[in-house]
């Protein structure tokens, strides 16, 4: 240990020797793995999300060093993310709403028998995903927090247009169908006491919505109640998929990654600017990756029956996007998402203040840190392989079993949100409704990016229009909002555009 | 094959289940013999959050039972507050009751009042602070003052939603300076966090959330405290000047914290409760936690706390009132 | 339970009038143009419309889409009476967990949809033990969800 510590001491800084005996402690190693494995069963299980297993480990990081304290959040928001997928590929029900984007993808792989290869891809673009997200972390964090701090509720309007516009991309093949379940998703992001009024709307005297509808409670509805309710009524038994097993969980990856390393590049680019700015995390972070990834894609005749390639992005990005929103909360103190929310309290409480000057003042446990990302990262490797063949195994409980089961963990789940009957009743009803939507063609990935969008969206508008005295033009004078908005227009424009000249051509041929 | 061995997994981990119910035998002692839930109306990371939870883990180690925190959140705060005041009286629910029990009924959200609860102590008040960019071109208060009275309309506010404890706090400070409470416009937002961001980018003007919140950006450069809306100046920011010392306006308003019960509690509970919480705010980890994050400790009596929150619940009425957010 | 496009259409342009008149009645935020109406009622006119384009779509086909078509479940009532079980038990949870506890109607719960999805009586009882066990534990004492106990709240453990 000596002898590595007086080597990097000697190759880099001694601030980053030291910072490594920070971490290479046994100690450290092992909060580090127990995070980690709590992180993947959090991330695994619907209604558990990243945010909530973080706050759950405050009370533990009470009586630790700040280093192995914010080490063991890392750990375990990087396993949560990527552990969302597991059920996502295995049962179609994202177990994180990060995942929630690339669900119907994944498992469609796992109908074709190639459940390992998608959660293998799944695993390796995480861990790829997220070890690029530190590096731009480590290496520019201060400049680009500074960059991040530029954006208003004018440019963050135009982001959630931009985001929007995903929707276009999930629904190609019933455009009609597919608006009418976006604008549904963003109906329902408007029940409730919102903070723009201080007024409820559309809550029909029930007090519990005056809380709106719940994000994930809705998920686990759309995706699992609907499921289970399709089970019930199936009266033949669906051909189970015979699963090949490769041997190796990582045979073949390595012709996926070359073949799509500009996806790859590209995807965790995306998801730490995504991550960056506070308020855009790695949920909106896969959705967008994803649906560009489609729209540029080579093959988009392939999308849809389970193919590989929307999958390295997202599940690049939404990793990515972990380490990006640690840079407002390091440099500014301003969370990135709602677990770095949680993790500056933490900083607090262990004297490190965030602010421009933590790295001068503690640059060996600043160093410590950033080593800590690395290693979390590197630890998804093995903690996930051990997770995906696990996890595999539910794929031969029989399904009679299985589906009550899951049931009563979605019933937990949905409870455990805010700790309420009410997250049960959500679920319900928007199972029920999901149900008769995808029975008649109606897809039901707009609803949810309507759900997670709607907020950014309206709120962003209101309060720019109040600013801007209820001026639209406010949305062009500034210029990074300017740009975006010409961006957003012609991205809108291009469809349109195409329709247009698809439909001229047949009249003048 | 398959099926069988499925079987055996099953019975073996039906008698481990059996053997660790069996290990566990019942007991039946005086309050408090199960868990305790302390309800926190807001959302994890923020700052009842965050003591929520330290209170959590240190009455834990005072009673001997774990003591489970669990957010309500919604409505703002509407939901959590209700959790509290139907929880039961036996003392097993608890939660942090925040400034907002003052202010929702005045609007009608909710019937709840400062009534509903049995309070344990106040531990804690935040005042509001003047906060603007630190390129703005005003130096203090009274240049602020000048300026929003010259151009009503021009310099927007923000810090919390609508109708909210800093919108309440910036209206009260104009129409105690006798201008126009909506000469600078309130622009709502998520919290503090989300407005600091909006300030420094750019699209707002005045920030009157807790100084606190804005130490790290006042640190890196960002912002300017311009003010803390209180009698005496905050220990963890000294220089920064008080409203009547800044620009010789009579206003004080800020945020509070109560460990409270539902309404009714028995004795025999607030007879553990009121003790052993009252050690937890002397213990050194909740002593140097507040600090480190810069929360003043400000701890009452249950007595006292309950004529606080009578004596608060009446003023905010009559300001709400006065500035036009309740009718 | 496929319905023809006019049938789900029309309650879509129901639904989208009924929110548009629903934001007509909020409030404004004092001197300013977009308040909290403005959102729900644009919501409101692109439901109404999608709805309208639906409803024209499915009468064109209507003559060779029947309004509903049921699928084959619902001539067998083993499925009608499976299909029905799952939203009546999650009620049952929502209005008795409280009183009678997690444990006891979760275990009723798989027990119940065990059987009647096809699996044995021992199957059912065995998992519907494990898994209530296992989900307890992992909720409430490992995570920290306050799961009601219920009628067993005198043995708590």
């Amino acid at each position: 240990m000596d002898i590595v510590v007086q080597l990097l001491s000697t190759v880099f800084s001694p601030v980053v020797g030291k910072a490594f005996f920070v971490i290479f402690q046994y100690e450290v190693l092992f909060v580090m793995v127990a995070a980690g494995a709590f992180g993947l069963f959090v991330g695994a299980t619907p209604g558990l999300t990243a945010t909530m297993a973080t706050a759950l480990l405050i009370p533990v990081t009470f009586f630790m060093d700040p280093v192995p304290a914010i080490a063991a959040i890392v750990a375990c928001e990087a396993m949560a993310i990527f552990a969302g997928d597991i059920p996502g590929a295995l049962i179609r029900i994202p177990g994180t709403p990060a995942s929630a984007a690339y669900v119907d993808e994944a498992h469609a792989m796992t109908r074709k028998g190639l459940a390992e290869t998608a959660l293998g891809t799944n695993l390796v673009c995480s861990v790829l995903g997220g070890l690029f997200g530190t590096v731009v972390l480590v290496s520019m964090a201060p400049s680009l927090a500074e960059f991040a701090l530029n954006f208003s509720s004018f440019e963050y309007f135009w982001l959630a247009c931009l985001g929007l516009s995903c929707a276009a991309m999930l629904a190609t093949d019933a455009p009609l169908k597919g608006l009418v379940s976006l604008f549904l998703g963003l109906f329902i992001s408007t029940m409730g006491l919102g903070i723009i009024a201080g007024f409820p709307r559309f809550t029909f005297g029930v007090n519990e919505l005056l809380g709106g509808v719940d994000f994930i409670a809705a998920m686990i509805g759309m995706f699992a109640i609907s499921e289970i309710l399709r089970y019930a009524a199936a009266t033949m038994a669906a051909p189970r998929p015979p699963q090949q097993r490769i041997g190796s969980l990582f045979k073949g990856l390595g012709r996926i990654l070359y073949k799509y390393k500009v996806n790859l590049l590209r995807s965790s680019m995306m998801g730490t600017v995504i991550g960056i700015l506070p308020g855009a995390g790695g949920d909106i972070a896969a959705w967008v990756t994803f649906a560009t990834s489609r729209k540029l894609s080579k093959e988009p005749e392939k999308w849809g029956t389970g193919h590989v390639e929307g999958l390295v992005d997202a599940s690049a990005s939404n990793n990515a996007a972990l380490g990006g929103a640690w840079v407002p909360a390091l440099v500014f103190g301003i969370p990135g998402d709602s677990v770095t929310a949680i993790a500056i309290g933490v900083l607090y409480m262990k004297g490190l203040t965030p602010g421009p000057t933590i790295f001068l003042h503690q640059p060996e446990q600043i160093y410590g840190v950033f080593i800590a990302f690395f290693l979390a990262n590197l630890l998804l490797l093995p903690l996930g392989f051990a997770a995906i063949r696990a996890s595999s195994q539910i794929l031969r409980v029989p399904r009679h079993i299985l589906m009550p089961v899951i049931l009563v963990f979605c019933v937990v789940g949905a409870f455990a949100i805010n700790n309420t009957v009410f997250g049960v009743t959500v679920m319900l009803v928007l199972g029920a409704i999901a149900y008769v939507m995808e029975e008649n063609g109606y897809p039901i990935a707009p609803a949810i990016l309507g759900i997670v969008l709607g907020p950014l969206l309206e709120d962003n508008f209101i309060t720019s229009m109040i600013k801007a005295d209820g001026h639209l033009l406010g949305f062009f004078e500034r210029p990074i909002s300017a740009a975006l908005g010409v961006v957003t227009l012609i991205v809108w424009m291009i469809p349109l555009v195409l329709f247009v000249r698809s439909r001229s051509r047949p009249a003048a041929a | 094959m398959q099926k069988s061995s499925y079987f055996k997994a099953l019975t073996l981990g039906v008698l481990a289940a059996g053997a660790v119910v069996a290990a566990a035998a019942p007991a039946a002692a005086k309050y408090p013999d199960r868990p305790i839930s302390i309800i926190v109306p807001w959302g994890a990371g923020g700052g009842t959050d965050a003591t929520g939870r330290i209170i959590g883990t240190l009455l834990q180690k005072e009673l001997g039972v774990p003591v489970n925190v669990i957010n309500r959140t919604g409505g703002q705060g509407v939901i959590g507050h209700q959790a509290i005041a139907t929880g039961d009286k036996e003392g097993y629910t608890l939660g942090t009751v925040t400034v907002e029990i003052g202010m929702m009924h005045w609007v009608g959200l909710t019937e709840l009042g400062p009534k509903d609860y049995t309070p344990i102590g106040l531990y804690n008040a935040d005042p509001a602070g003047v906060q603007v960019r630190a390129d703005s071109p005003w130096n203090s208060v009274s240049d602020m003052l000048k300026d929003i009275k010259a151009n009503p309309g021009k310099h927007k506010s923000s810090g919390t939603s609508q109708g909210g404890i800093w919108h309440l706090a910036v209206a009260g400070m104009l129409k105690t300076a006798g201008i126009d409470p909506n000469a600078s416009p309130w622009v709502p937002a998520q919290g503090a966090a989300p407005s600091l961001k909006e300030l420094v980018a750019g699209g707002l003007d005045i920030v009157t959330c807790s100084p606190t919140e804005a130490g790290p950006l006042r640190d890196a450069g960002k912002v300017k405290i311009l003010a803390v809306m209180d009698t005496s100046r905050m220990k963890a920011f000294p220089e920064v000047p008080t409203l009547q010392e800044a620009a010789g306006i009579n206003w004080s308003m800020g945020a509070w914290r109560v460990l409270a019960g539902p309404a009714g509690l028995p004795k025999e509970v607030t007879d553990v409760l009121v003790p052993a919480f009252k050690k937890v705010i002397d213990s050194k980890e909740f002593v140097d936690f507040m600090n480190q994050r810069g929360f003043p400790i400000v701890y009452k009596d249950p007595a006292a706390t309950a004529k606080f929150m009578a004596d608060a619940d009446k003023n905010l009425g009559e300001i709400m009132k006065a500035v036009g957010i309740a009718k | 339970m496929r319905f023809n496009d006019a049938v789900l259409g029309a309650i879509v342009a129901a639904f989208g009038i009924y929110v548009i008149v629903e934001a007509g009645t909020f409030p404004g935020l004092p001197g300013q143009t977009y308040g909290p109406a403005f959102f729900p009622t644009i919501i409101g006119t692109v439901l109404g419309l999608c709805g309208t384009l639906l409803v024209v779509k499915g009468v064109a086909t209507a003559e060779r889409r029947p309004l509903v078509v049921w699928g084959e479940w619902v001539s067998s009532p083993r499925h009608i009476v499976n299909f029905v079980l799952v939203p009546v038990l999650l009620i049952a949870y929502i209005l008795f967990s409280k009183a009678v506890g997690f444990i006891l109607i979760s275990a009723a719960i798989l027990v119940i949809l065990i059987r009647r999805f096809g699996g044995g009586w021992k199957a059912a009882v065995a998992t519907s033990v494990l898994a209530t066990f296992v989900i307890h534990t992992m909720f409430y004492k490992v995570l920290h969800v306050p799961l009601p106990w219920g009628v067993l709240a005198p043995v708590a453990w």
